[in-house]
């Protein structure tokens, strides 16, 4: 009953989005380009974060592995073409995602977030020393500049990201084990879901996907470094996207994820280059876990007694209900 | 293994009157304190049979035994032929094991009809809408049916893991004291529930301290004190029996 | 061998100044159940702190400790029950939204700093920059002898607090189970305010050291805040007692690696180290509870 209006509602979107490039200039198709990537990166890191419930505070090591697998492949010495080098890192972040993976998924709540991180921060540092990735220099791609066909490869990787996500947990099975080992993990196991198997599944289809972005990013901006594609402040985005836009809700990261890089774009454009944009991250960070936990998603559901949000509680509080009615 | 599969084997091994779960010299120690000491008994296919005993007498920790969340330190489970004895609680699952836990382990950020869902995906999935929507109405739950779990009151949380073991279809079924503080009318749709699915042929383990649901559903009863099994029988036979009534006032009387 | 012995004063010493305020991010998480992500923003504020005052009142850097103290205090002790009650709210997820939430303060002071004044490093001036004390062999540098006993007196008089006066009675009964402090009169509410405030005080104090030490950068506050979840992690989360060790520990591998390696490296390994106790005992190796 819920299902068409929403499938409906993403033929609209997807069409609308195609024809995009016929309406505006370069410099918006770029700033649209942009806001695709982290609509899906965000989808991406809602798929371990959100569905699964592991807050994963590494989650650029996988986008920069896509990225560096990109633009080593495509560099100097082996010269492969860009559709060649996406595979290759697509199952170099699956590789990684199931053997960090299996030991990592143990940890619960605040220890996996500091494992990711360390996991994470961990490969920068390796990749600041390694000389096959150009060390802290960083390594440049063959530029191709073509603003239509990126916008076109990212639009077609975002259709791809929410498309999977859809299907696996809106719509099948996959879906509900993975959101039952999130809320109580003994109670899904008690009901014959394989947990280990089910999270490390979900860790890996997030860390894919956040690689396929990464492989894109590299090709679109020609040159990488350490920084751009595997700094903490990629991960701390994708978190706050989804924060915004409503954890664990299938609309919620693409909200999140445009309205934030829009605001980022906006900033730029009328400061320039300004860490103004870090402070407005955290400040919308604190209002969104006070007053509005379930994101921008969370004002469209009705499921649920309304209540929930601290803004509620203090309210019902003021005129004498308990929060909790 | 399938659900089909599990139920024909089921059906062999019913015809065989062999017990479908049979525990035998059952240790587990957690530091000094040994919580299972040796505990042997039998549960026989399509009885209902109570757990009772003094609180820390071993019972939650031989549901935990039993189904997987801890591993013994020795003995053998036989579940349904098979022995079960430090299998991964998942796998005792799928052969047909369904469990509810003390403390309600509902997940909470789902629907109702979400966690019903959640209980048969790993499982029988088709058809699984529809058997959701008549657990609903078995109990009582269609009104609710799109509000999350963390919303509901303390009876109907009850009811609902009571639905999700319902979506299980399982062969034996745990329920740890299913029916603790709940309102007399919600006490009364899980008991006919009970006694529902027991005449479609499943078979029931429950710790209870309702002394009266005891006697009430229970064909046999099983005493334990001290991570110990100490006696076994009827409710008007465990009644009679002393051992029982030292075990809940002391030894040292 | 006397730069073996130099590089391990150098660590221990600076493991000293750390212990600070790692011993408070472990009182935090023993009461309030939340990892406090703004760790290094507390540290940076704290240096800041006293980098303003030696450079614009001119008067010595170390007289910002007390300053840091009384005002970080009460800023923590104003964002303590905000961060409580988020903790404790009836919102999905709990636990979740109380680590969002410091790693949006975290974010915020970050960025405030950062547009405010800007990337640029300050050094903080004092008496004793520049001086040095020989121990044997060994030539340290003042600061860091006095930076460090002053944090061994500030671990001390917490200890004391912690383990000889009722209050800290209340404290660690809390840490220890907070439904029954409860129930036997504490106020866990006035008391997460309190704790916060103590150890966002400490922190800054130890901030003021370190930027004293080294320099003040707001880009380096994650450093500190790597530094406290090290030491969480190795100690086991919550316990006060193996925090110190950890500290401890944690310098010295810090001077070691970067002295024999490089200093590129010494991220590495401590990320690395991170990682892999995490994975093989992730309730620690050392120590247990307060």
């Amino acid at each position: 009953m819920k299902r068409w209006p929403s499938i409906l509602l993403l033929v609209v979107i997807l069409v609308a989005l195609a024809l995009l490039p016929q309406f505006v200039n370069a410099y918006w198709l770029r700033i649209a380009t942009g806001a695709l990537m982290w609509a899906g990166l965000a989808c991406s890191w809602n798929i371990i974060g959100g569905y699964a419930g592991y807050i994963d505070f590494g989650h650029s090591a996988f986008f920069g592995i896509g990225a560096y697998a990109t633009a080593i492949l495509m560099g100097g010495s082996f010269g492969w073409p860009f559709a060649a080098t996406v595979p290759v890192g697509l199952v170099a972040a699956a590789l990684v995602a199931a053997v960090i993976g299996g030991p990592t998924l143990r940890l619960r709540g605040a220890y996996f977030a500091i494992a990711t991180w360390a996991f994470a921060e961990m490969l920068l540092q390796l990749v600041n020393v390694l000389e096959i990735t150009g060390g802290t220099g960083g390594l440049s791609l063959p530029p191709f500049l073509d603003e239509n066909f990126f916008y076109f490869t990212m639009l077609a990787a975002v259709a791809l990201t929410y498309g999977v996500t859809w299907l696996l947990f809106e719509r099948s099975r996959f879906g509900y084990k993975v959101k039952a080992l999130r809320d109580h993990e003994a109670a899904a196991e008690s009901m014959g879901i394989n947990t280990s198997l089910v999270k490390l599944q979900a860790f890996a289809l997030s860390a894919v996907l956040a690689a396929l972005f990464g492989s894109i990013f590299a090709y679109w901006v020609t040159f990488i470094n350490p920084k751009s594609v595997l700094g903490g402040d990629i991960t701390d985005q994708m978190v706050v996207m989804v924060l915004l836009g409503g954890l664990g809700s299938f609309w919620g990261p693409a909200l999140g994820g445009v309205a934030l890089f829009l605001i980022n774009r906006l900033i730029w454009m009328n400061f320039g280059d300004t860490a103004f944009y870090i402070a407005i991250l955290g400040a919308a960070i604190i209002l969104v876990v006070l007053f509005l936990p379930e994101g921008i998603a969370g004002l469209f559901t009705r499921r649920g007694k309304p209540g929930n949000s601290l803004l509620r509680q203090s309210l019902a509080r003021l005129v004498g209900r308990g929060g909790r009615a | 293994m399938t659900a089909g599969a599990a139920q024909s084997r089921d059906m062999a091994a019913r015809a065989s009157g062999q017990p479908i779960l049979a525990i035998r010299g059952l240790k587990r120690r957690f530091g000094g304190i040994v919580a299972a000491n040796d505990v042997n008994l039998e549960v026989r296919r399509g009885e209902i049979v109570g757990l009772i005993g003094p609180n820390g007498s071993g019972k939650s920790t031989l549901f935990n035994l039993v189904s997987g969340m801890f591993k013994p330190d020795s003995g053998q489970i036989l579940f349904n032929g098979t022995d079960i004895a430090g299998m991964k609680a998942h796998r005792i699952a799928r052969l047909g094991l369904a469990r509810t836990f003390q403390i309600p382990a509902l997940f909470e950020n789902m629907t109702v009809t979400e966690n019903l869902l959640a209980a048969a995906a790993e499982g029988q999935w088709d058809g699984a809408h529809e058997r959701a929507e008549v657990a609903m109405q078995l109990l009582t739950l269609e009104a609710v049916r799109d509000n999350r779990a963390i919303d509901l009151s303390g009876g109907q949380q009850k009811l609902l893991e009571f639905g999700r073991i319902i979506m299980r279809r399982a062969l034996l079924i745990l329920l740890d004291e299913v029916t603790a503080g709940v309102h007399p009318n919600i006490r009364k749709i899980i008991l006919d529930a009970i006694v529902k699915l027991r005449d479609e042929g499943a078979t029931f383990f429950l710790i209870e301290h309702d002394m009266e649901l005891v006697r009430s559903v229970c064909d046999r009863i099983i005493v334990m004190d001290a991570g110990q099994v100490i006696t076994t029988g009827t409710f008007d036979e465990i009644a009679r029996d002393s051992q029982v009534m030292q075990a809940y006032l002391g030894r040292r009387a | 061998m006397d730069l073996l012995l130099q590089t391990l004063a150098n660590g221990i010493l600076i493991g000293g100044v750390v212990a600070t305020f790692a011993i408070g991010f472990q009182l935090t998480f023993g009461v309030l159940h939340v990892i406090d992500f703004a760790v290094g923003a507390w540290v940076i504020l704290g240096g800041y702190l006293a980098y303003f005052m030696s450079s614009l009142l001119g008067v010595d850097g170390f007289l910002a400790l007390p300053v840091a103290f009384v005002l970080f205090g009460t800023l923590g002790y104003l964002i303590g029950p905000i961060i409580y009650r988020v903790r404790n709210s009836r919102t999905a997820r709990p636990e979740l939204m109380a680590l969002a939430l410091t790693f949006g303060l975290f974010t915020l002071l970050r960025g405030g700093m950062l547009t405010f004044w800007g990337f640029n490093t300050r050094s903080v001036d004092t008496a004793l920059s520049g001086g040095s004390l020989m121990i044997g062999p060994v030539a340290v540098p003042m600061l860091r002898v006095v930076a460090f006993a002053f944090a061994m007196a500030a671990a001390a008089a917490l200890f004391f607090m912690l383990y000889r006066t009722r209050y800290g009675l209340a404290i660690r009964a809390t840490a220890e189970n907070r439904e029954t402090a409860g129930l036997m009169g504490v106020d866990v509410h006035r008391l997460s305010a309190t704790v916060y405030g103590i150890y966002a005080g400490l922190t800054a104090m130890a901030g003021v050291l370190m930027g004293a030490i080294y320099s003040v950068n707001p880009e380096i506050g994650l450093r500190y805040t790597l530094f406290a979840f090290f030491i969480a992690v190795l100690a086991g989360l919550g316990s006060v007692g193996g925090a110190i060790l950890a500290a401890l520990f944690l310098g010295i591998i810090e001077a070691v690696v970067a002295t024999y390696w490089g200093s590129a490296y010494s991220h590495l390994a401590i990320f690395a180290t991170l990682y892999l106790v995490l994975l093989v005992a992730p309730k620690g190796i050392l120590g247990r509870g307060l």
